[in-house]
């Protein structure tokens, strides 16, 4: 049952936003690293992974994020995560994932804050 | 396969193939509804079912197309139990907890947190119940 992810880079300022269609999975890996690639190629400092509220969040989509977020360190890309629902939140707790990307309720709220900051 | 064995006892027969652990997730979800679990609660559920299945086909099953994944939901009158039995013959050794740190700095590999998140989302849990059909992993939530 093969899943397609519709990932769409959108850029606010000086952060690149990673606008996540459907559930994240194993399946998610090629689209996320693709989206990702596409970023460092446009320069990405500051990048914002937005979630669907009713994505289906699997251990298998955690670790490709886990992923991810091993990449955006390496590279000092300052990450945060948003749209998730507070189930999520709780998971993404749970497992150590807020302590490399803090978790903002809405998009306008983790704009405001991340293009303030330097 | 979608079986309703009696009014609290519901069992669903699964193919091993990703992406099938999400029928027994809403049924899962559905029946809990039904007997008043908590939306939280619900959510808990939601994941620890699809996490039980999903390492039911990948470790139990071996990813064998031909084998099944039988998941047996219970409403008691204090809780919800749900079993999913694969074709495996157990967990050898329970993974140790996820270290973040260590899976960033790609010490650790990034996957095995599915056994970690349903210790952490459901009351109880018991792994390696042999039966005469396979291995099952038991999990229950309290509905009070």
């Amino acid at each position: 049952m093969p899943e397609h992810n519709e990932i769409r880079l959108e850029k606010h300022s000086t952060v690149t936003v990673f606008c996540i269609e459907g559930d994240v999975t194993a399946f998610s890996e090629p689209f996320l690293n693709t989206a990702y690639q596409k970023a460092n190629e446009q320069g990405a400092k500051k990048i914002l992974l937005k979630f669907d509220k009713d994505a289906y969040i699997n251990s298998g989509g955690i670790a490709v994020l886990i992923q991810i977020l091993a990449e955006t360190r390496r590279n000092n890309q300052d990450t945060a995560i948003t749209g998730v629902s507070d189930h999520f939140k709780k998971i993404f707790h749970m497992v150590g994932i807020t302590k490399f990307a803090k978790i903002f309720n809405t998009l306008e709220e983790a704009l405001a804050l991340m293009t303030k900051e330097s | 396969m979608i079986q309703i064995l009696d009014e609290r006892t519901i069992e669903v027969n699964l193919p091993n193939k990703i992406g099938y652990e999400r029928v027994a997730m809403d049924c899962a979800a559905s029946f809990a509804k039904i007997v008043g679990l908590v939306s939280a609660r619900i959510e808990d559920l939601k994941t620890a079912v699809s996490e039980a299945c999903l390492n039911a086909m990948e470790h139990g099953n071996r990813g064998r197309p031909d084998a099944r994944v039988i998941v047996t939901m219970n409403c008691g009158d204090d809780d919800f139990s749900v079993s999913v039995l694969d074709e495996g013959e157990g967990i050898r050794e329970l993974p140790k907890e996820p270290d973040i740190e260590k899976k960033i700095e790609k010490l650790e590999a990034p996957n095995g947190l599915g056994l970690f998140l349903i210790k952490q989302l459901v009351d109880q849990v018991e792994f390696n119940e042999m039966t005469k059909d396979g291995h099952a992993v038991r999990m229950v939530i309290k509905i009070t």
